[in-house]
């Protein structure tokens, strides 16, 4: 993926909390512009522990 | 073990409705038993799982740790009999997402987890704003003084809520009463016989009247929908399907009532306790005054302040451990909210309400795959009405003494007088 491609946003199906690569999440240790491909396998859901294999990438 | 003076507590309604009766029981349990069994009189012994960590861990394992196996709330022993008995051997009297586990939870939520989401709640935003300004304007108008509870909190989001679903406004006093006749059933100022519940089997009667009351009123609901579909939550419930098929009665009467109840006296407590809290901290109020950016922050220490729902109950479906304990296959826990968003180990300074506290993962929406699906609703609302408010609200203080709900399960403040000046 190069560096132009636009940055995707994600939400978890069972919460619907968002993860946006060009906004990271700072708190969950994912610095600004960690694309989706690069968060860990065993990442978790912050707000509710869904697995990261469960999570839809979503127009916002 | 935990002592019996502490297990009696934490089952105890009263005890919820004295604060530093029911934090003490809990702080005791986390700092010398927190993964420890309770065996109040008159239940079977349970787990109390009272730390931050170990509500995630539990609630995390939703297959090993089960809703609908036994009771899903705190009962006594002598009413699960008496539930099981008029329930066809089921310990639930409702069967809502709170009782199901999969593969029929995540098929029920399903149906209704999109509306909830918040690109679709966006388009909600402007209308809920506008029913929140109703309610600025109306506490204005009632001058200088008012029971923030009763005039304002425990108004606004049942409007909300009742719109979404359909409901029409000239029955919101009665799903209000329904509501409090639930989570109230223990409260004697609250419960359907407006007086202290003389035994198991007057309280659990009330509980089922209330109940047959709602189920007689979401019928005619679902009857109409399926006829008249709107754009509302009703209509979604009414003509949903799983695999193929309409909900079971059953089960859709238990969507509704879930919705009629906890989706909107959740959202009241925590607004009631932030006004409490502001009334009480003024420095936090004057920082939230000056800097309106901290509202999200005060609306999550709220939440957490507040913790309107204070347990769930889960069962373990295998042999398992939690904190280095052995946890039996059958054996009932307790996930105790308040404990877990008061844990030290997870929150600095736990008994400060402090708007800028950062961060601020509480549990009070549970976690897992049953974590609150109103969660962005109720957010929303809150948020919608502290923008409103604040910047009309040039003081407040408690006039009185504020007032809890005597209920172990759903509840917060029932009463909260405030002194102030709007414009």
């Amino acid at each position: 993926m190069s560096e132009a491609e636009p940055f995707l946003v994600w939400q978890c199906r069972t919460c619907g909390y968002i993860y946006e690569e060009a906004q990271g999440d700072p708190l969950e240790g994912l610095a600004p512009g960690t694309r989706w491909r690069d968060v860990p396998d065993d990442w978790i859901c912050p707000s509710c522990g869904t697995a990261k294999g469960e999570f839809d990438m979503v127009e916002i | 073990m935990i002592p019996q003076d502490i297990a009696d507590a934490i089952v105890d309604p009263k005890a919820y409705a004295d604060q530093a009766r029911i934090d003490g029981a809990f702080q005791w349990i986390r700092e010398n038993a927190p993964f420890g069994q309770a065996q109040p009189q008159g239940f079977d012994p349970f787990w109390v799982v009272s730390k931050h960590a170990d509500i995630l861990e539990v609630e995390r394992q939703s297959d090993l740790f089960h809703n609908g196996d036994r009771p899903t709330t705190l009962m006594p022993i002598e009413m699960e009999k008496k539930v099981r008995a008029t329930m066809g051997g089921s310990p639930h009297l409702v069967r809502s997402l709170v009782q199901m586990d999969n593969p029929d939870h995540m098929n029920y939520r399903r149906l209704t987890q999109g509306w909830f989401l918040p690109q679709n709640l966006r388009s909600r935003e402007a209308r809920i704003r506008e029913i929140a300004k109703t309610f600025v304007d109306k506490m204005a108008s009632l001058g200088d003084r008012c029971d923030f509870a009763r005039d304002i909190s425990f108004l606004y989001p049942l409007h909300v809520i009742m719109e979404v679903m359909g409901v029409p406004e000239a029955d919101e006093p009665r799903m209000l009463k329904l509501t409090q006749e639930l989570f109230g059933s223990a409260d004697p100022e609250l419960n359907r016989n407006a007086r202290a519940v003389a035994d198991l089997d007057e309280g659990l009667k009330a509980i089922q009247e209330v109940v047959g009351d709602f189920v007689a009123y979401f019928n005619a609901v679902t009857e109409d929908r399926r006829a008249n579909p709107r754009d509302d939550l009703a209509s979604v419930i009414a003509n949903g399907k799983i695999d193929g098929a309409p909900l079971g009665f059953f089960e859709a009467m238990s969507y509704y009532i879930i919705a009629a109840t906890a989706g909107h006296d959740t959202t009241s407590n925590t607004t009631a306790g932030g006004m409490w809290a502001l009334a009480e901290n003024p420095d936090q109020f004057a920082k939230l005054k000056a800097d309106p950016s901290l509202i999200p922050g005060f609306l999550e220490e709220s939440i957490r302040w507040v913790t309107p729902v204070k347990h769930f109950m889960r069962s373990a479906t295998a042999d398992a451990e939690v904190r280095g304990r052995k946890v039996a296959k059958g054996d009932w826990l307790m996930l105790s909210y308040p404990s877990g968003n008061r844990d030290a180990d997870a929150f600095a300074r736990p008994f400060d309400f402090d708007i800028t506290r950062a961060p601020n993962k509480h549990v009070a929406f549970g976690y897992g795959a049953h974590v609150c699906l109103g969660q962005h609703l109720g957010r929303l609302e809150m948020r919608a009405l502290w923008e409103e408010l604040l910047p009309r609200l040039e003081f407040v203080e408690l006039d009185g003494e504020a007032r809890l709900m005597q209920s172990n399960f759903v509840c917060g403040p029932k009463s909260v007088p405030i002194r102030y000046k709007m414009h």
